[in-house]
This record gives C-alpha cells, structure tokens and sequence, in this order.
C-alpha cells in the first residue's frame, strides 16, 4: 500500500483520538444535562407545569389523571410505571433528575429518608387545608425519621391505603369439608395452632397439593411474618441505635422454627413449592387455599366473586406466638416526593388529590385496604355480610397496630435475601435453624456494617 | 467462438522520480483513508460510546461504594476487588455458571446441527418442519420462560400430568435439585436461530465433495465427520463462540423460572441455578451495591475476554477454512 508513503489527511490515531473526543462529548452531554434542573421530563413550560410521576397506572389511572389535570389545567401529568425493580427509579435519581412523586412503602422508607433521598412534607402538611397531621394514621408514622429512629421526626411520605398485613382470610367451605372449626373472627390464634389446623386442611394426592391449608405469601418474603412472630413474643430485632441484629435470641430462633415447619409440612406453599404466579390469590380463589395470611385490603379480590365464594369468607386477627397480641402492616404503599423534585408544590398538589380526595374517597369505599386517614375509615364497605365483620374485625386489630422494626441502614430487601437463602436451607435440612439464624445475623450485619459506614 | 483481443495500453516511458510527489496519487490516498474512516466512523462511535465509556464508567464505580441513588458514596481503591476474592457466593455462582455453560453450549450446538442435518434432506412439508422448529426461538425469552413454568408446576403442570399417566409421582421441577434441568431445558427450547444458522451453511458445502467420497466408498457417517463437520466448522465455531458468551451471561430465565417477583425475592432463585449474573442483580438491586457489583462485573468480563480467547484459539486445531488465511492477505 502505498500509504505508508503518503502524507494522509487522517491518521489513525488523528481519527480514534478524534472519535474519542466526539463520544466523551457525547457521553458528557447527557451527564452534564443532568445537573442541570430544568432539563429532564418534568419541567415548566408555556406556563403549563409537568409533573414527572412514578406510579403504577392501576393505582394512579387515566381517570385520576385526567380529572386531577381538569381540576388543575396548569399541571400536566407524564406518568411512569415502575416496574419490577428499582433501576428506572435508580437511574433517574443517580442522574439527580428524579420524578417528583413516587410511589413507595412507608415500612422501610427510613433507607431512603436517611439518605437524604426524600423531602420533609411538615411545611406542606402544616399548610394544608386537606392533608392534616392529626388526621394521619399512626402507619404514616412510619415514614418518619428523625437522623436517629424511625416514628419520629419530620413526615417523608403518605401512605395512600393500608393493611393489617399478618390478619388472615380463610374460607369456611374448606374448613365444614375438612371437618375443623372454623377460626374466631375476634380471638387470635396462636402459630403453632395455626400449623395444625393448616396440616389438617391440607389435602394432597398423588404427590400433588389439591388443597394448601395455608398461604403466607411466601414469595412475598417472609420479612414480614419473621418481624411480627418475634415482636409478639416481646423480642426486638435490632439494637437500641439499629445498627446490629440478632437472629439467635430464643424469640427469633422460634419464628424461624416456625417457618421451617411449615415448609417442611407441606400445608403451605413454599421455596420447596412455588405457586406458578407468584401470589396466593389465584390458588384461594380457586378454593385450592384454605387461609391465607394477607391483610384486609385482599377483601378487595372477593367484591366480584362468585356468590358462594363470598358467602363462605371470613376475616380472622393476626396471629400470635407469644403473650403479645400485635397486628403490624408490612407495607402501606404511598408516594413520596424525591429531594431533587423539581416541581414540589405541584407534587403536593397531587399527593393531596390523591391521598385525600375523590381517589382516597373511592378507595376506601371499594375495600383494597384501609384509608390511611383517620377521617376515611367510617368509608370502608360495609354492605355485604363478609365486608361488615372483616370490618369489624380491622377495626379491632387497630388497637394492636405496631410498627415493623426498620433500620435505616438495611433495606427490606437484604432481609428477604437473607431469609430466604437460609430458611430454605433449613426447610431442605442442609442446615439447623440455629445455623440459618446465626448465617442470617452474620449477612444482615455486615450490610449493616456497610450502610452505616456509608450514611454515617 | 470469437478470439477476444486484449490490447495492451502502451507502458509509460520511464521517467526520472520527481521531486515532489505525484498530486494523482496523492489525492487517491488520501479519499481513500478518508473513505475508510467515514465508513468505520458509524461502529467506532458506536463502539466507543456505547461500549469502552459505560465500561470505563463501570470501572470507576467499582472503586466506590455507590449505591446507585444517594450522593453518600466515596472512592474505596480496589476494596470491592479484593471482597470478591473471599466471596464463596460469588465463586460458587461462578462455578454454576461454567457447569451451565460446559452442558448447554455443546448439546445446543449438537442438537441444532442434528436438527439441521435432518431438514437438509428431501422431506414432505420439510418448509412447514423448519419452520415449526424455528418458531420457538422467535417467541420472547419472557413468554417461553412462563409457558415453561406453567409446564413445569408441580400441582397443576402438563409434566406432571403426563408423567401421571405413566405412573410415575408428581416432581417438583422448579426447585432443586431438579431446578437446573428445568432451565437448561428451557435454554434448548430456543435453539431453532441456531439451527437455520447451521441449515444455511449444510447447503453451502458442495454436493460434488460428498458424491466424491461416496464414489471412493466412504460411509455416510464418514462423509458426515470428514467432508460435512469440516466445511461447516467455521458455522460451529461461531455458534460456540456466541453460544459460550450468552450462555455465560444468562439472567432473565433463572429470574423468570423461580417465584420472584420482587427485588428482594431474587434469592428466590433455587441455589442451582443462581448463576453468576443472578448474584450480580442481587448485589446491584437487592443489596444496593453497585460498586462491588460492577466490581463483580469487570471480574467476569475479563473472564469471558480470556475463555473467549481460548476458544479462539483452540479453533486452528479443529475449523477449517477454505481460504487460506495466510495467502489471502
């Protein structure tokens, strides 16, 4: 080639040098965009406001938008699902070009709170005509955070509905078939019966489960009922200043017991038996599913069932394994409204339509979970025979309500890692409870070693 | 036939070397290399932003311990790299991958060839037969990966169902020890693109060097092993190439076949088939630890980079090209 001779305009290393250049330029362009808090989807533009929402659209629906955007013709929703993790939302908040208001679970929100993640709602709650601090239940409590505990301190978030998570459901059909009495719509049982019940309505043949004798929502995980089991035996899952756990105490060595049993019984679907669909519903619908531990807003699910199904479900308390009644909510899913939002005051004006206007009202009057105002409960169902005692039997629970144990170091999802890892391997008897509750102390700790290292 | 008279065009006389370079030539050297570079312009840019600035960005989170939203994060060195040196999780993961990746890199490749072989013959309805094959692998990964769950249920799945009527007790597939097959199975459902890949290249091997050694008595499992598996070995090498860096990077089926539905429940996947990339997701979204888990990722695309290489490698031993390499520079 005679190239090599040839004075060329191009060299290659003049040409990938130049390449380079251009995708640093490239690449940089979006990065620095990033910073800068007019660019992105949310924005204000001819006057009109975009308000950037994270919310899944079964929840917040066309509807809402449209009536939200007809009451406030300034604000423009651009709505984006979720999805199943937290890439999109990490992505976005990495970028430091967050949504405004995003949905989330006030158990747990303290991880993001801590982090400096969210905003203080107390100077718009202390403004607010709809949204009032007095009216809030005591679930919202657990979006607060004070730099030290959770249930204290400035309010980060609202829940929009909520559940005694640990309450159960059963069907009675099951129940006269298999010849058990049925459970007390007022008095709770205990775990260890609830095992013996389930195992006794548990109907198996030929190596297949016709009919489970419980469902705890397994795939779920079982952060949940581990921190309601140990809480009723009066046992604590963190240290005073939550940056340790102990998983070998007497009280969380039972919980765990407790699970490994009931997966190894059979009477439950499990990691040694999955549902297909990841849920319980479909399989207690199908009266496949005897009780199925899920909180009040599953009576939701039976508004539209068959006549028979309806006529055969009861609403029983949450549990007990110790001397302590308690009835936490695992979850209680609302919004909150990132620190780098760029359009607060709108956020708010939606988290205010959401969670206390006509789409609270309809909410709480359709039965999928408690209003998480004080001012909405006397609006829950009560028309059909199975929605008057479940709300009967809510209504009691409310007394028992506790706060999950949350430390703001780990999230909710490192301790269902955890648990799962090792209660499956207790359930498979590769190792003893003992091991799975000191292996689930060493992993747990050192995230939590990890997290307060970072936060500080 | 009428003789075609080539007239040669008259040598140029012989001239002294000038002292300045001739502008024509000049001037194709340099359309030339501009030529080139435009055209390679496109994949360049491509390739440097898409690839070595998200690579080199990975890199750097790597040496923090980012949690992939909040600004509390700072510079660890190559604290992660050295964590991931005593993770027995992540070896483990590791290890699954690699017996993953050893069983179904070659049963796809042989399964497809097999298949291929026998829709290269002359066939009744043999379009309607490729094609019924093919069609699996153009289904979403998503959809194949919930059929196969529902196939694979313990209460209420056809496997069951049949294996019922033989007698034979429920299984449940989707755990282990049993979890694995199931996803390996589920892996060769999608094998049809390989086959059309290796169908394309049975009919380019010529027909007269099969008829040859027919003529010179050679058996039709002899012709398949020393004329057929020789013409197509630059096909086979390409599907293992390819088949080895998927097979690594498998993520979306283990996820899909195990009850997760949350960030939290992906160590729902069974141990069996928590292959590498799994423990990867784990660490980023589950754990928040995008430093170690890009980390983890730097870690293992060296390993690809290196296995790769290796294959790459062992190639002169077993592909064969019809076109000297060596003489077609």
């Amino acid at each position: 080639m005679p190239d090599d001779r040839a004075p060329v305009l191009y060299s290659r290393r003049s040409f990938l040098a130049g390449s380079a250049l251009l995708a640093g330029g490239a690449a940089a362009a979006p990065l620095l965009s990033a910073c800068d808090a007019s660019s992105g989807g949310s924005g204000t533009s001819g006057g009109k406001t975009t308000l950037s929402v994270m919310y899944a659209s079964n929840e917040l629906t066309k509807e809402h938008i449209a009536d939200f955007e007809g009451r406030n013709p300034d604000i423009k929703i651009q709505l984006i699902e979720p999805g199943n993790d937290d890439a999109k939302l990490n992505a976005m908040l990495a970028a430091g070009n967050p949504p405004d208001l995003v949905r989330g679970a006030a158990v747990g929100s303290a991880n993001n709170n801590a982090r400096g993640l969210a905003t203080s709602l107390d100077p718009y709650l202390d403004k607010s005509t709809v949204l009032k601090k007095e009216d809030l239940l005591a679930v919202n409590d657990n979006w607060r955070w004070d730099g030290h505990q959770v249930g204290a301190g400035p309010y980060y978030g609202i829940t929009k509905d909520w559940s005694q998570d640990a309450t159960l459901w059963y069907n009675v059909a099951l129940f006269e078939q298999a010849k058990v009495a049925p459970l007390s719509t007022t008095e709770p049982v205990t775990y260890d019966k609830l095992l013996e019940i389930a195992r006794k309505l548990t109907v198996k043949k030929d190596g297949k489960t016709v009919v489970y004798g419980v469902g705890i929502e397994w795939q779920w995980g079982l952060y949940g009922p581990l921190c309601s089991m140990i809480l009723s035996q009066g046992g604590s899952l963190y240290s005073a200043d939550l940056t340790r756990t102990d998983l070998t105490t007497p009280e969380a060595l039972r919980a765990l017991r407790w699970l490994v049993d009931l997966a190894q019984s059979g009477a439950a679907p499990s990691s040694l038996n999955p549902l297909p669909d990841q849920a319980d519903l479909s399989t207690f619908m199908a009266k496949r599913m005897a009780i199925t531990q899920d909180g009040y807003w599953y009576g939701g699910n039976f508004f539209e069932a068959a006549e028979d199904m309806k006529a055969s479900i009861r609403m029983a308390p949450a549990p007990m394994m110790g001397d302590k009644r308690v009835s936490p909510c695992y979850a209680g899913i609302g919004a909150w409204i990132p620190a780098k939002a760029k359009n607060k005051d709108a956020a708010w004006k939606l988290m205010e339509y959401f969670m206390a206007g006509p789409p609270a009202e309809e909410r709480a009057k359709s039965g999928w979970g408690l209003p998480a105002l004080k001012s909405l409960l006397p609006q829950m169902p009560q028309e059909l025979p199975y929605q008057q005692e479940a709300y009967k039997t809510a209504q009691a629970e409310l007394d028992y309500n506790v706060p999950l144990p949350v430390s703001p170091y780990v999230t909710v999802g490192n301790w269902i890692s955890a648990l799962n890892t090792y209660v499956d391997q207790a359930a498979r008897k590769k190792i003893t409870v003992e091991v799975a509750g000191q292996k689930i102390t060493e992993d747990i700790n050192k995230l939590l070693k990890q997290g307060k290292d970072r936060i500080g | 036939m009428s003789e075609v008279v080539i007239q040669k065009a008259p040598a140029p006389a012989p001239t002294a070397r000038p002292a300045t370079r001739p502008v024509r030539r000049r001037r194709w050297s340099r359309y030339s290399s501009r030529t080139f570079y435009l055209f390679v312009s496109p994949w360049v840019l491509g390739f440097l932003l898409l690839t070595v600035v998200p690579l080199g960005y990975a890199f750097a989170m790597s040496l923090t311990n980012f949690d992939g939203s909040s600004s509390l994060w700072r510079w660890v060195g190559f604290s992660n790299y050295q964590e991931l040196l005593h993770d027995s999780d992540a070896w483990a993961s590791l290890l699954r991958t690699v017996l993953y990746t050893a069983i179904v890199v070659p049963l796809s490749v042989a399964v497809a060839l097999g298949l291929a072989v026998l829709l290269n013959r002359r066939l009744r309805a043999v379009g309607l037969l490729r094609t019924v094959f093919f069609l699996p692998s153009v289904v979403p990964v998503v959809a194949t990966a919930i059929m196969w769950k529902l196939i694979f249920n313990r209460d209420s799945g056809l496997l069951n169902a049949i294996l019922e009527r033989v007698g034979i007790d429920a299984v449940t597939w989707l755990v282990d020890p049993t979890a694995f097959y199931a996803l390996i199975i589920l892996t060769l459902w999608g094998l049809g693109a390989g086959m059309v890949i290796m169908l394309a290249a049975l009919q380019g091997v010529p027909v007269e060097l099969e008829e040859a050694a027919l003529v010179d008595g050679a058996s039709r499992w002899r012709i398949f092993w020393n004329v057929t598996v020789p013409m197509i070995s630059p096909v086979i090498f390409f599907q293992v190439v390819t088949g080895v860096i998927m097979s690594f990077q498998v993520l979306v089926q283990p996820l899909l076949l195990a009850e997760t539905n949350s960030i939290g429940a992906v160590s729902t996947v069974p141990p069996s088939t928590h292959l590498y990339m799994v423990q990867v997701y784990q660490e980023y979204f589950a754990n928040q630890r995008f430093g170690y888990g890009s980390a983890m990722l730097w870690v293992f695309f060296l390993i690809i980079l290196i296995i790769t290489l290796l294959v790459q490698r062992s190639s002169r031993f077993w592909v064969y090209y019809e076109v000297d390499r060596d003489q077609s520079d």
